[in-house]
């Protein structure tokens, strides 16, 4: 509960719609109720005086009053449904904005550190379909939940005008009939529903290690046997889901026989009552048909139970997340930039958090402003993480990472961001046209600046042969983008940022030689007034640099020879 | 994010020809549960059968209560009756609920079954092109998000087009009127369905679409916050993200504005019946009308007539909720189908060989769209010859061992096994191999050597560790053998990693070995030591080594040499 309540704080910018939409859903409610319980009582009302005039005494019954607020309460019913289902789905778009970009702002500090250990696209995405899960905390949950209190107190003071005994009776059966039951038998599906988290968490992993592991088990004619396997966990979800199914049956037909047995409890009674005088025949059809139509309020509560595990599931793991601590802590007090470039790691050691192994130990490294160097080691071997540090990703366990003699926890952040110019092996691309995934690297680039950086980079031929131009849609849903053309445009950026210092990952990985011979071209017309930190595994684009370092387990060398 | 009318319009009719192809596809699904579906439905109807019951027990009660003032005894019967029909809804209930999970089970997992099929017959190079993470998130979440198309939805379908009807035809002898008044307000019921539906859908879909939309730029801007954060442009996306947001719900909501006129329909049909049918009744039993058989209503019968219409549009309201089921259920099968409509690269037509080489490739070339990879390759091995491929990385070294395994075939000309065309059976059952990165699976070091042969005996399993040099290091884990590893090796070397691959493929036994640069990623003292392993272990099979690295290179007997996807002689 405790994370629903984190996220209704969330919610309470927009309380006004929020509060507006369950009005207009109790106003619904209650209009549709109140015309059953009226025309009820019209009908027998209508009934008895007709059994009067029959008998030959004129009686002057109204009927013109009650036959127009059958048909107001048939309007008002209908104009409130209309506005309820605005109003609620306005309050919903309103909240989920809200929460996006206060997760968005949450996620801000923890990129890239933090973060990189969650990169894979799966869990981001299923972060985003959590916070759309969001929407049936008020939709479903909170909306109906709050129309049911309110109505069935509603109903509840009516009952009591009639007869308090049949109020009080109504009230508490329909409470344990929706209230009580749905939560007694989600007390008992919860072993159940938890068996299904750690089953689906399996099926997941044994999927993800058949399709990783793919080829191997292919040529090994295993592949049969493990989707077997994994056919058997299918149907031990299946089962487990079908035990809560019967569950959840069982819970929806004790409900319903709850709630009709309180029809018969209140029939009983009011006949009762009906026989001591104590409440008129008309009034007993109205009190029979109002707690038939008050149903309508607390049929959705069983469903609204049933989806309270699952929001609060999606909750708890939004919250985990935006509550991580960054792995660089906020520099105060901060230093302004200085004014030359000069980078040094000094006795710099770092592990990853949570690991054991040291990645980078006891790293001296002193890299002068201009000068050009590349550290070559294989995958693992701690190169990466030595850029990261450079651009203080992480903070090193011990030594300190320097830049023109300022340690950078005393720099500020975003300053540090702007003295480099990164293009790596993995070139992202934004869902939106190419001139604005240019613009990124610099959102005032004149005409001018954005011609002169796509001819560097290469990009004029391929922007030539597109119809729309700078204006194609790249990205997700866009115009399919190669490998190459992606990394020109990376290039491209890099050119207009213009930082003083070009940290390259592997900056030619999965391109064809060609391509790859074209950037190395580029960036060396381009780097000849910068600093460049290149980490590679191959020999292509050592001439861009004067100094190569190798980097085995960790440990920097001077020498590399025999790596190749 | 501008998006033109034309757009708009260009995704809704996309849409829509897709949405057809997956309607037609669930349906197809459906077939094999029909009688389940059938069955739950007809519990359904037998509920809507009861509701009238109901309506007509409770009529009776009251006006034997109020007009005919019947004694205690009189209302025991009629009240017992109620209960009945009570006891019996809660059955229908449980029913229905029970029957139609199982529809829906029953489906989910014939598609998973079909899918888990369809990863085997596309192959390895189609798999390697999807994350792990999404496949899993297909067969798993996508699956489950059918379930209530099949076990709410189609069942809900036929009740509405059985139950409404009933209630008329009972209402219709009772009083034409009021008939008359459920069959005009309930216009038509299928025609009116339709337009509920086609409101409901469009409304879904645009929401859907604008929703998905809005989902798809969020985690766009998610995965490159690093990105934006090194060019500073992280804040000023946040408020690109607030306007966006902004834009859409005005948008969607304009959309919405129309759509939302069906329930606003559908509620003042139920609404205006409700009224029409008390006024007509109560002006009935006053004597002020005298329209139809209105002189002659009695109480209990308009009591009948007035609790039956509300029920009267319970099933259409149901349905228009389950709306949401289906509009989920296609969405789904928009995923699924994507990975079930591949069609697999194959190559159908047989070939054979006179001559008896092992392994034969004639003319084979491979390339993957524009990029030729192998150009006219001739290659004969025979049995037991021990073969350097050689060439720089990218030469197409990796390619040659994926056409022979048979995960892909070629492009043009035909590699042949023993004479006859490969297939991927064929080649599985001749060749062990080794990949550039073997996969280490979850579960102990025992299990990962017996990948190929999961009954071999205890003592195989140990000589093959013995040979390949993995109990040199599993002696000194906490389970030897039966220590549990997994998640790419999580735990070990690049160097155990290879000898566990290589004990897994001395294990199988097979008579052609090939390995994928298996001194990768290891110094120049564990080359030594692996390749004498590697010696020793396939010293009568037929083995061919894909590498760059010179110290390979001098041990073997023969080589051929790879440039650019072409054989050097």
């Amino acid at each position: 509960m405790k994370d629903l309540w984190f996220f209704l704080k969330l919610f309470k910018p927009h309380s006004g719609w929020l509060a507006a939409g369950i009005v207009l859903s109790l106003l619904t409610a209650v209009a549709a109720i109140a015309l059953l319980t009226l025309s009820g009582w019209f009908i027998s009302a209508t009934a008895l005086a007709g059994l009067i005039i029959s008998d030959g005494n004129t009686l002057a019954f109204n009927f013109m009053l009650p036959a127009a607020q059958i048909r107001a309460l048939a309007i008002i019913r209908t104009v409130a449904r209309y506005g309820e289902r605005l109003v609620t789905h306005e309050a919903t778009f309103r909240v989920l904005a809200g929460v996006r970009s206060w997760f968005f702002e949450q996620l801000i500090p923890l990129v890239p550190g933090r973060l990189a250990t969650m990169r894979s696209g799966d869990l981001l995405s299923r972060m985003t379909a959590d916070i759309d899960a969001l929407d049936a905390l008020y939709l479903r949950l909170l909306a109906p939940a709050s129309v049911a209190l309110l109505g069935l107190m509603a109903v509840s003071i009516f009952l009591a005008f009639y007869a308090p005994i049949i109020s009080l009776a109504t009230g508490l059966m329909l409470m344990m009939a929706t209230l009580a039951v749905p939560w007694l038998f989600n007390r008992l599906g919860h072993a159940g529903a938890e068996q299904l988290v750690v089953l689906s968490a399996n099926f997941r992993i044994r999927q993800v290690d058949m399709m990783q592991g793919f080829a191997d088990l292919l040529a090994n004619q295993a592949y049969g046997r493990f989707s077997d396997f994994l056919g058997q966990v299918s149907d031990l979800m299946l089962n487990t889901q079908r035990q809560n199914n019967r569950l959840s049956a069982i819970a929806s037909a004790l409900t319903f026989l709850l709630a009709q047995l309180t029809v018969l409890l209140v029939l009983v009674l009011a006949i009762m009552l009906f026989k001591q005088s104590l409440l008129s025949g008309t009034a007993l059809v109205a009190v029979v048909f109002c707690v038939l139509a008050s149903f309508e309020l607390v049929s959705p509560l069983p469903l609204a139970l049933q989806m309270l595990g699952k929001t609060q599931k999606a909750a708890r793991r939004i919250r985990q997340v935006a509550e991580m601590s960054p792995t660089t802590p906020p520099s105060i007090p901060t230093l302004a930039l200085p004014e030359s470039y000069d980078l040094e790691l000094k006795n710099v050691s770092f592990r990853y958090p949570d690991q054991q192994n040291w990645v980078l130990k006891n790293i001296n490294l002193v890299i002068a402003q201009g000068s050009k160097i590349a550290i070559v080691g294989i995958s693992g071997s701690g190169k990466t993480t030595l850029l990261q540090l450079l651009m203080r990703y992480y903070d090193p366990d011990q030594g300190n990472v320097l830049l023109a003699g300022q340690p950078l926890t005393q720099l500020d952040a975003e300053q540090l961001m702007s003295c480099f110019g990164v293009l790596s092996q993995r070139s992202q691309l934004f869902a939106a046209s190419i001139k604005e995934n240019l613009l990124i690297a610099k959102p005032k680039a004149s005409t001018a600046e954005l011609a002169s950086a796509i001819k560097a980079s290469g990009l004029d031929k391929f922007i030539s042969y597109l119809p729309e131009g700078l204006d194609t849609w790249v990205g997700e849903s866009g115009v399919m983008v190669s490998g190459g053309e992606a990394r020109r445009i990376a290039l491209a950026r890099l050119y207009l940022k213009n930082a003083p210092i070009l940290i390259l990952d592997e900056p030619t990985e999965g391109l064809d030689s060609e391509t790859g011979k074209d950037i190395f071209t580029a960036l060396a017309n381009f780097a000849i007034d910068k600093t460049v930190i290149m980490v590679t595994h191959r020999e292509a684009g050592l001439a861009l640099v004067d100094v190569v370092y190798g980097i085995e387990q960790g440990v920097l060398n001077s020498s590399f020879a025999h790596f190749f | 994010m501008q998006l033109t009318e034309i757009d708009n319009q260009n995704s809704f009719d996309n849409n829509k020809a897709r949405e057809k192809i997956c309607a037609r596809w669930l349906k197809e699904q459906g077939k094999s549960v029909h009688k389940l579906i059938l069955l739950a439905a007809s519990i359904g109807i037998i509920n809507g059968v009861a509701v009238i019951v109901q309506a007509a027990a409770l009529a009776f009660l009251l006006q034997a209560i109020i007009i005919d003032q019947l004694p205690w005894a009189a209302l025991i019967k009629p009240l017992l009756l109620l209960s009945g029909v009570f006891v019996l809804r809660s059955l229908c209930i449980y029913g229905h609920q029970i029957l139609g999970f199982e529809a829906g089970a029953q489906v989910r997992a014939s598609v998973r079954r079909q899918l888990l099929d369809q990863f085997l017959i596309l192959g390895p190079s189609e798999i390697k092109q999807h994350q792990s993470g999404s496949l899993s998130a297909v067969t798993l979440e996508q699956v489950d998000a059918l379930e209530n198309y099949f076990s709410r939805y189609l069942p809900q379908q036929i009740i509405v087009g059985i139950v409404p009807l009933l209630m008329i035809m009972v209402v219709m002898p009772v009083n034409w009127v009021v008939g008359l008044i459920f069959l005009l307000t309930g216009p038509l019921i299928p025609v009116f369905m339709a337009l509920v539906g086609m409101g409901a859908a469009s409304a879904n879909r645009s929401q859907f679409l604008a929703m998905a939309r809005m989902s798809g730029y969020f985690l766009d801007r998610l995965q490159g916050l690093t990105t934006l954060k090194l060019f500073g442009q992280a804040s000023s996306e946040l408020i690109a993200i607030n306007q966006i947001a902004d834009g859409f719900r005005e948008k969607t909501m304009a959309v919405l504005k129309i759509a939302f006129l069906s329930s606003a329909v559908l509620e003042f049909f139920s609404a205006v019946a409700v009224a029409l049918v008390a006024v007509y009744v109560g002006l009935g039993l006053l004597g002020q009308i005298h329209f139809g058989p209105a002189d002659h209503i009695g109480f209990s019968e308009a009591l009948f007539v007035l609790l039956l219409a509300p029920e009267f549009f319970m099933p259409l309201k149901q349905l228009a909720i389950n709306y949401h089921d289906r509009a989920a259920a296609l969405g789904a099968t928009d995923a699924i189908l994507t990975i079930l409509e591949k069609i697999p690269a194959t190559n159908t037509d047989g070939r054979s060989s006179h001559k008896t080489s092992l392994i034969e490739f004639d003319s084979v070339s491979k390339s993957y769209g524009q990029r030729q990879v192998l150009t006219a390759i001739k290659l004969h091995i025979a049995a037991g010859e021990k073969i350097a491929l050689i060439g720089e990385s990218g030469a197409g070294k990796t390619t040659i061992f994926n056409l022979l395994l048979g995960f892909e075939p070629p492009t043009a000309g035909h590699v042949l096994l023993n004479g006859l065309s490969l297939n991927r059976e064929s080649a599985a059952k001749a060749i062990a191999w080794v990949g550039q990165n073997a996969y280490i699976f979850h579960g102990s070091i025992k299990d990962n050597i017996a990948l190929a042969d999961p009954d071999a005996s205890e003592q195989r399993i140990n000589n093959a560790a013995q040979a390949a040099g993995v109990t040199e290091f599993s002696a000194q884990l906490p389970d030897g053998l039966l220590t549990q590893i997994g998640e790419r090796g999580y735990g070990l070397s690049g160097g155990q990693v290879q000898r566990i691959a290589l004990a897994r493929a001395f294990l199988k036994n097979a008579d052609i070995i090939l390995l994928d640069e298996p001194t990768a990623n290891l110094d120049s003292a564990n080359k030594t030591e692996l390749l004498a392993v590697i010696d020793q272990l396939f010293k009568d099979k037929t083995l061919v080594i894909a590498t760059h690295d010179p110290l390979v290179i001098n041990r073997m007997a023969k080589k051929i040499v790879l440039q650019q996807g072409r054989l050097l002689l």
